[in-house]
């Protein structure tokens, strides 16, 4: 395909309609995309990026609508289709063998190396990939040893291995660092200049106007706009995205700190694999204030939320809600002594999809009057009447939008779900509040809501622990922040205190400030 | 051309009901022609299916008779589905139940009131039972050791125990080579005709464990811990506590299936109790949606469809494993007809590209 001109339509489709249960998931979307180019395709969760790029991929078939590549109508009935088409894509979730190199997951399946893998041929064919597109993988590490970003590299590399000239992203860079982030778009560009085509699928604006040379913006399941770079703003694009105009701010006003609520001293815990993953911190949240955690994801944030809700215990150190032990409490004791939690992942953490949105509303406090009444000892019965009517109440307060308190919850939209969740968390009169990842993945409307909300929670009084990885989320609503690596703290500072590329700094490790003054920071 | 299978969305309710109907009809025409080929007459086997299952007082209190271990072990079976555990073992549990009842009955009846006999046998049968199926409970709950495997091999424990107690201990002496219990005296209230309180016992039980899982906060957690454990650790519910306990009722329950059969029906414990009751009860649960209630219905239609086969056999002289092959061909149509309650299959069209 070396003859490819830039500018050259490699990939177009035509009128693709795809329609799921109850919904148009794509409607007569067209789109072309050239050679030598990276197309954005932005829009909000549920727009229809993804399910068009599951089309072109091969995942779905398309109600109506034709594919044409290098200018031939094709039928793409599976990845294998679409790969031998020169189509490569890298998902949000990394499908790769844990247990196997990357030099061995990158050549995985492929042919040209043998029965009898020659993998001094293979090596030498990815030191050369590297090279000439300036990434960098060990080839001898395991897929379990690697960062998030580095397994995109292997994800991306086993693309280019099977001949990708036309290369779709979806959201790589939920996963990185700031950092990550621009390599990953310098290696982008690099593609393109070779003469690949890249699809790049994101809802984040700013990543948009770095990288892209056009702009395909859908809505609900139509494109509503399409820019070149040059020609767009990042008001005029969240306009189109969203259909309205949207404030980027959040009301917030100063803290008003109160007494400590959460003190965590010295805590240790191991994770999973058995590796200590939280290595003895020591931090305090108060009544009225948002402490943030900044850092890439894996580096001890989850197991320290896990030991938080007693779902993991402690090898060490002591964690005090107003003063009193509650170390290694179970979670059901955990929720009842005030501590709420909204999960990282809301559908399979956070609710009970088959169960209707009145449950899920009163699924941990389903013991408490009036919800149900004794009958005897650890018997209670359920008073529908009055789930029912709480429910009601949350779905008007918190503007959760179902068709009614019986449905399942799991029919809801992912904004919905997340309304749902802190509805339930915020009304169960709870001291503390930890938010694990709370906009993630969420449209610009559901995010602006549910942050406004994690900040009126703090004005009411509440203490709020906020575990983010994005990092502008954690700047804009904490007081104070502390950067979490390989299970330490290492740093801890106000918003607007250091710039972006010295936290970056911090969040991979490259910088660390002494321990005293990180402990200093609580008093 | 290729075949792919779709998840249908929202399923109306007269699909529900003209499913499986259309699997019995279905099901009796391939009979039929089994019948034909066999040289009987399909008209005279089905009337004689229908008289046999609803034919008159008698033989309907027969069928009932028939449903009381369908009814119990797949209200059990139910309850353990609920809760995400797959109860394959309500067989070995039943004979387990079987075990304890006529083991009591022989070391106590002669000496003892008959209800006292009754009521010992039953609680000893109900706590075998629920052992039987709890510790595939317990070894799922704190292992991860599946539970499939374990159920399945400990009915095999079941049916090797009863074979040997059988020659052994619980041999009838008088029975010279026949391996056989001593016939067991005591027995359940009768109804009318051989149908005894077992069955009320049954409904009422039914009726009980649907209301501790649709209007309790047990049953409300117990579900919740079925349907997405992960959630139901995050909401402080004890996952482990309510698969032991769903285990050790689903067993509670095939226990009793087993001592009231013995008390009720059999009234002496041979090796002719292994006959699958305990499988055929899995797909009872199925076709009652895992519903206490509905699984009322269901047992009562599988009670019809044993006596039914049992009755065409002896009237058209098929052999015993004709009759069985048709009776399983019900339960297969009845299986597909729920698959494609919930999928829909679709064929696909296309050239090469």
């Amino acid at each position: 395909m070396s003859e490819v001109a830039p500018g050259q339509v490699v990939l177009e489709v035509r009128g693709i309609v795809k329609r799921f249960p109850g919904v148009v998931a794509n409607d007569h979307v067209d789109l072309q995309v050239r050679a030598g180019e990276v197309l954005a395709l932005l829009g909000e969760n549920g727009a229809g990026k993804t399910t068009l790029m599951n089309i072109i991929y091969g995942l779905y078939t398309p109600d109506e609508g034709e594919i044409y590549v290098m200018g031939r109508r094709v039928h793409i009935r599976g990845p294998k289709d679409a790969i031998s088409l020169g189509i490569g894509m890298v998902h949000q979730h990394f499908m790769q063998v844990e247990e196997l190199t990357v030099l061995e997951n990158i050549i995985l399946g492929l042919r040209e190396f043998g029965i009898i893998l020659d993998t001094e041929k293979a090596k030498r064919m990815l030191e050369e990939a590297f090279q000439r597109y300036g990434l960098r993988v060990d080839p001898d590490a395991y897929i379990w040893q690697l960062s998030a970003g580095e397994k995109q590299r292997v994800e991306i590399m086993k693309a280019l291995f099977r001949g990708a000239k036309i290369l779709i992203l979806d959201e790589p860079t939920s996963v990185l660092t700031p950092q990550e982030t621009k390599e990953l778009f310098k290696t982008l560009r690099k593609f393109v200049e070779g003469g690949m085509a890249v699809i790049f699928i994101t809802h984040k604006l700013q990543e948009v106007m770095e990288v892209a040379d056009r702009i395909v913006v859908m809505r609900r399941g139509k494109v509503v706009g399409r820019l070149m770079r040059e020609e767009a703003t990042i008001p005029q694009l969240a306009r189109l995205m969203v259909g309205r105009e949207v404030l980027f701010r959040i009301e917030k006003g100063e803290a008003r700190p109160g007494e400590v609520v959460l003190r965590v001293e010295g805590l240790r815990a191991m994770s999973d694999k058995g590796v200590e993953a939280v290595k003895g911190i020591t931090f305090s949240v108060r009544k009225g204030e948002i402490v943030g955690v900044a850092g890439v994801a894996g580096n001890g944030q989850k197991e320290l939320v896990e030991v938080l809700y007693g779902l993991r215990r402690p090898t060490a150190g002591r964690v005090t809600l107003f003063g009193k032990d509650v170390t290694g409490e179970p979670t059901h004791r955990i929720i009842k002594f005030g501590i709420s939690l909204i999960p990282e992942e809301r559908v399979t953490m956070g609710i009970v999809p088959t169960f209707s949105v009145a449950d899920n509303l009163i699924l941990e406090i389903v013991d408490r009057e009036p919800f149900s009444q004794k009958v005897f000892d650890g018997l209670r019965k359920l008073s529908f009447e009055n789930i029912e009517k709480y429910a009601e109440e949350l779905i008007r307060k918190f503007d959760i939008r179902t068709p009614s308190s019986k449905t399942k919850a799991g029919y809801l939209s992912g904004g919905n779900i997340q309304k749902l969740i802190l509805a339930r968390e915020l009304s169960r009169g709870a001291y503390l509040i930890i938010a694990d990842q709370p906009t993630a993945g969420l449209d610009v409307g559901a995010t602006e809501f549910i942050r406004n909300l994690l900040v009126k929670a703090r004005d009411s009084g509440n203490a709020v622990f906020l575990v983010s990885g994005d990092l502008s989320e954690v700047l804009s609503l904490s007081d104070r922040v502390m950067v979490m690596y390989e299970g330490e703290i290492t740093a801890v500072f106000r918003p607007g205190e250091l710039p972006i590329e010295e936290i970056g700094l911090y969040m991979l490790g490259a910088k660390k400030m002494p321990k005293e003054e990180v402990e200093r920071f609580w008093e | 051309m290729r075949i792919r299978l779709e998840r249908r969305g929202e399923v109306p309710l007269y699909v529900y009901i003209l499913a499986p109907t259309g699997a019995f009809l279905l099901a009796f025409l391939m009979g039929a022609f089994l019948m034909l080929w066999a040289g009987a007459s399909p008209i005279k086997g089905y009337g004689a299916f229908l008289r046999g299952a609803f034919g008159g007082l008698k033989p309907f209190t027969n069928t009932l008779l028939r449903a009381t271990p369908f009814l119990l072990m797949a209200t059990g079976i139910s309850l353990s589905n609920r809760s995400n555990v797959l109860n394959i073992g309500a067989e070995g549990q039943y004979i387990m139940g079987a075990i304890a009842m006529t083991w009591i009955a022989v070391l106590m009846q002669n000496s003892v009131p008959g209800f006292i006999v009754i009521l010992v046998g039953v609680i000893l049968a109900v706590i075998v039972g629920a052992l039987w199926a709890g510790a595939a409970g317990y070894l799922k709950a704190k292992m991860g050791i599946n539970e499939v495997v374990v159920t399945v091999m400990l009915n095999w424990v079941a049916i090797m125990l009863l074979k040997w107690l059988l020659r052994g201990p619980l041999k009838d002496p008088r029975s010279q080579q026949w391996p056989m219990s001593p016939p067991i005296g005591p027995h359940l209230p009768y109804i009318y005709g051989n149908l005894n309180l077992g069955f009320v016992i049954a409904v009422l039980l039914a009726i009980a464990i649907w209301y501790v899982l649709f209007r309790t906060n047990i049953g409300f957690k117990l579900r919740a811990c079925g349907e997405n454990p992960r959630a139901a650790r995050y909401a402080g519910f004890n996952v482990e506590g309510m698969l032991i306990l769903s285990m050790l009722i689903s067993g509670a329950m095939a226990g009793m299936a087993g001592a009231f059969d013995v008390i009720g029906t059999f009234h002496i414990l041979y090796e002719g109790i292994v006959v699958g009751l305990g499988y055929t009860s899995i797909i009872v649960a199925l076709v009652g949606k895992n519903h206490p209630l509905a699984v009322i219905g269901s047992a009562i239609m599988f009670g019809a469809i044993y006596n039914g086969v049992t009755s065409m056999q002896s009237v058209t002289q098929l052999s015993y494993t004709l009759s069985k092959c048709i009776e399983g061909m019900i339960y297969l149509f009845f299986l597909i007809s729920e698959f494609l309650v919930l999928y829909r299959i679709r064929l696909i069209r296309g050239d090469a590209s």
